[in-house]
């Protein structure tokens, strides 16, 4: 009987000896907005060259990671947040959650300065820019014989042919639902972008929780056309033979995937040594070999399969007006919208 | 019904045995704090303007009434084929038995969200068997879809509890009604049936509560439509929208706990049902073969659907690109052990939460069965957990205690799962105890043991079992548990389940496939160390 004490005992204590988030030295904890495989690998070769462990949280979806930050203001739980757009970044550092740091690695590399924060609250490492992908498998066989257009610009996507086969990530908890909407509000004026919003909305059978979450349809032809990042288009087509035809179409909007060192950090050296460390060849090279986004670096060579970054045509995206009214945009949104 | 405490004579007994108060201060502080806590503070953190708002939210409305239709349409069927299930196993010589009633049993031990990934596998646009097989195009990802799944997910639950039900009704009472003349249909209708009816209203409720909660299969098959307990993980992670999240469970909390009440009150029994199958007792009456033949034929696509699930997951662990290119490959292994360290802390909590339970079972089931006034309030809080929906607790724990140092440890994510898996360990003990003569107690009390004394003396040696069973209950719940997760997921302690979750969400199949293999590896090894450490014992209880 005492035996059966004693074993639970040593249970308990075997089983506790690790807690959450790690205080110690050598240790950082990173809420990433890219997906798990690319998030893994970078914080492996990190932790192989600098012996510092890290513990992630990945979710992609820079939206929730956001709303994570915020939430946690008073007792912050992680060191570093890296992915999701600068959007994403830009209002927690004006809400005064981010450190300011100036990576030596970004100056030494000549990274331009439209990648990089002039007061040092983030460094952008790598980008995306907004695409039309199509299910090329079901539209050959659904909409092709019926003589459809296939879509090439923004305006394509509210036409009847799409109804219920349109699906993008949500604005409210992606970034890239996010700075679709905003394109759309440069591109029309916002009372126009709004009436256009509700015209694809009749279109759309579903705004999906994480970014990834759209191309997982699109692939499996659960919907014909969808709104996402190219590269994770290319990646499903590169990575798995998916059937996906990528469009960027004039007037796009573009993404410069950013990372910041959270304020209350615990190890603020480490999390100075992951920003280095991003902003170094090795990561923006897994990046584009497995994520398919373009590096910010000029001696990383594009990603296989996408047109170099400076041969598309985006929106004059107003980023500070998409700052400012980012709350709204999306409380906006969840009023209008309610999806 | 209930006993109110007079609190002149429970500080009689206390004084007169301070052990025994002590453990019964600790036993109603920690179902206070754990059960009573977190959900008192999901209940008052909207304001009341915003409950009355809801019938105004359009989305709020639809997901209430999808959640309630899923209920009422899984329930029936999941019910139905239970009941089909349990009836052919237990009253019909269907051949293969046995082995129908062993398969049957594997979705209880699956994570959650298994069986909706193996159809998406299965019958999606993708899948083997609609695409590859029959050509089809066919959608599962939709109400129809989730209903099946659910079905299939959910069925189990409902045998096993009908099956309880036929098992302890006396045939001789359907013997007499023949030799008095009754036909086989007579039998059924005036015997069989009065006797088996609240047996199987009280499978339908614990269905319907487990459907109503079900949060993995949902997540993952019902994109498009708004259901209760998807729609407030989406309010929390997505919009970091606490009111709204725990406005949604308030509102999945008012059927569940009604469901539950009913159960518990108007069906008020429970089942225990022992794996190794029948005791002794009369043969039935050989049945006429066209019946025979149709319940084998319901038995085998049932048992069929189950045996899907578990090969659709295997064969997409080493399938190199599902639906596109079918050559093996162990690729994807390479991947899943990547992420073993989650598999790891996986089984760390579901060890602390599987103690947890086991320590709290054993100590309120020993306080019940005492004559202490006031053991209904404890009775009931230990129970009460299984009304409570997964993403309600969720909710309430972050509610309760992120802003404490608890928040965002390991421990906190433990203890929500110990706590909401209470109800299973406490009733194994609770039965332990009604087994357990009291005479020996009276004879140690004669002998001067005190209380405590006697629970350790004489009691734990008896529950060793009880202790064991709870353990590995909450174990294999804690480690395949999505819908709790979710909500308190935090660095350093990612668990595989949140990371399975993840990969199928992004179309990393190979890899999910292969990390649920290795989670089923390791419960079926969990299972496998109880059924030699305690007893061949399964139990089940409200709960999803």
């Amino acid at each position: 009987m005492r035996r059966l004490f004693v074993v639970v005992l040593l249970l308990v204590a075997v089983f506790a000896g690790t807690t959450g988030a790690g205080a110690q030295a050598g240790r950082i904890v990173v809420y990433s907005a890219l997906p798990d495989l690319e998030t893994s690998m970078i914080h492996r070769e990190f932790t192989r060259r600098t012996g510092i462990q890290v513990e992630a949280l990945s979710v992609a979806a820079a939206g929730t990671l956001q709303a994570r930050i915020r939430a946690e203001r008073d007792r912050p739980r992680a060191d570093v947040f890296v992915g999701g757009s600068r959007d994403f970044h830009i209002p927690l550092a004006r809400e005064g959650l981010l450190v300011r740091y100036r990576s030596p690695v970004a100056a030494e590399a000549r990274v331009s300065p439209a990648y990089l924060d002039p007061d040092g609250y983030w460094h952008g490492w790598y980008l995306g820019a907004l695409a039309i992908i199509v299910n090329a498998e079901r539209w050959d066989r659904e909409l092709g014989p019926r003589g459809v257009r296939k879509p090439t610009t923004w305006d394509d996507l509210v036409r009847p042919e799409f109804r219920g086969q349109f699906v993008m990530p949500s604005p409210v908890t992606t970034g890239g639902g996010y700075i679709f909407v905003a394109t759309q509000i440069f591109r029309l004026g916002e009372e126009r972008a709004w009436t256009y919003l509700r015209a694809l909305n009749t279109n759309a059978s579903q705004y999906t929780p994480t970014a990834p979450g759209t191309i997982t349809l699109l692939e499996r032809g659960e919907a014909i056309v969808g709104m996402m990042w190219a590269h994770e288009a290319i990646g499903a087509r590169a990575l798995r033979f998916a059937p996906l035809e990528v469009t960027v179409p004039p007037d796009s909007g573009f993404e410069v995937g950013a990372v910041s060192i959270l304020r209350g950090t615990r190890n603020l050296e480490g999390a100075r040594a992951y920003v280095d460390f991003l902003m170094s060849r090795t990561p923006q090279e897994i990046n584009a070999r497995f994520g398919f986004r373009y590096p910010v670096r000029a001696d990383v060579s594009v990603p296989a399969g996408a047109t170099p970054f400076a041969q598309l045509r985006f929106v004059r995206y107003d980023l500070e007006w998409a700052i400012q009214n980012q709350t709204r945009i999306r409380e906006q949104w969840t009023r209008d919208i309610g999806r | 019904m209930t006993t109110w405490i007079h609190p002149g004579r429970l500080a009689a007994r206390l004084r007169a045995d301070p052990g025994l108060a002590i453990a019964f201060g600790a036993a109603a502080a920690v179902l206070g704090a754990f059960v009573l806590y977190p959900a008192f503070r999901v209940l008052v953190y909207p304001s009341w303007q915003d409950y009355l708002a809801i019938p105004h939210s359009v989305r709020w409305v639809q997901a209430a009434r999808n959640s309630l239709l899923m209920m009422v349409l899984s329930t029936a069927t999941a019910t139905l084929l239970g009941f089909v299930f349990a009836f052919a196993t237990t009253r019909i010589d269907v051949p293969g038995r046995r082995f129908f009633r062993t398969v049957a049993m594997l979705p209880l031990f699956a994570p959650p969200f298994m069986v909706a990934f193996a159809y998406i596998l299965m019958f999606g646009r993708q899948g083997l068997i609609t695409r590859t097989l029959l050509g089809l195009d066919v959608n599962i990802f939709g109400w129809w879809g989730l209903w099946l799944v659910q079905t299939i997910a959910f069925f189990p639950l409902a045998m096993l509890i009908i099956a309880g039900v036929l098992d302890a009704v006396n045939p001789s009472l359907e013997h007499a009604a023949r030799n008095l003349g009754a036909d086989e249909w007579e039998v059924l209708r005036t015997v069989s049936v009065p006797l088996i009816r609240p047996g199987v209203a009280g499978a339908m409720l614990v269905v319907a509560i487990s459907v109503l909660a079900d949060f993995g299969n949902a997540v993952i098959i019902a994109g498009g439509f708004p259901l209760l307990a998807t729609e407030a993980w989406f309010r929390m992670e997505g919009m970091g929208d606490l009111r709204g999240a725990a406005l949604v469970v308030a509102m999945l909390l008012v059927p569940s706990l009604t469901l539950f009440l009913l159960e518990r009150y108007w069906v008020s029994r429970r089942v225990y049902v022992t794996v190794t199958g029948r005791g002794s007792r009369l043969e039935h009456p050989p049945t006429p073969p066209l019946f025979k033949w149709a319940a084998f034929a319901v038995c085998a696509l049932a048992a069929l659907m189950v045996l899907l699930v578990y090969f659709g997951v295997v064969a997409g662990a080493v399938t190199a690109v599902w639906g596109r290119d079918w050559s093996p490959t162990l690729d994807h292994w390479r991947l899943a052990t990547d992420r073993i360290d989650t598999l790891w802390t996986s089984v760390r909590i579901g060890a602390l939460a599987g103690a947890g339970t086991a320590a709290v079972a054993v100590l309120v089931a020993f306080l019940t069965s005492r004559a202490l006034p006031g053991r209904q309030i404890l009775d009931f809080l230990a129970v009460l957990p299984g009304a409570l929906p997964g993403v309600f607790v969720g909710v309430g724990f972050v509610l309760a205690f992120n802003p404490t140092p608890l928040g965002g440890s390991l421990w906190l994510l433990a203890i929500a799962l110990a706590f909401w898996h209470l109800p299973m360990g406490y009733q194994a003990a609770r039965a332990r105890f009604q087994q357990i003569d009291r005479s020996i107690e009276e004879a140690a009390a004669n002998l001067g043991a005190t209380g405590l004394r006697v629970l350790r003396d004489v009691y734990v040696p008896l529950l060793v079992r009880a202790v064991f069973d709870a353990f590995a209950v909450s174990f294999i719940r804690a480690v395949t548990n999505v819908s709790i997760v979710i909500f308190l997921i935090a660095p350093g302690q990612v668990v595989a389940t949140f990371v399975i979750l993840n990969m199928i969400q992004n179309n990393i199949w190979g890899a999910a496939a292969a990390l649920t293999t290795m989670l089923l590896l390791l419960t079926f090894a969990a299972i496998g160390a109880t059924w030699l450490g305690a007893g061949r014992v399964l139990r089940t209880s409200p709960m999803g």
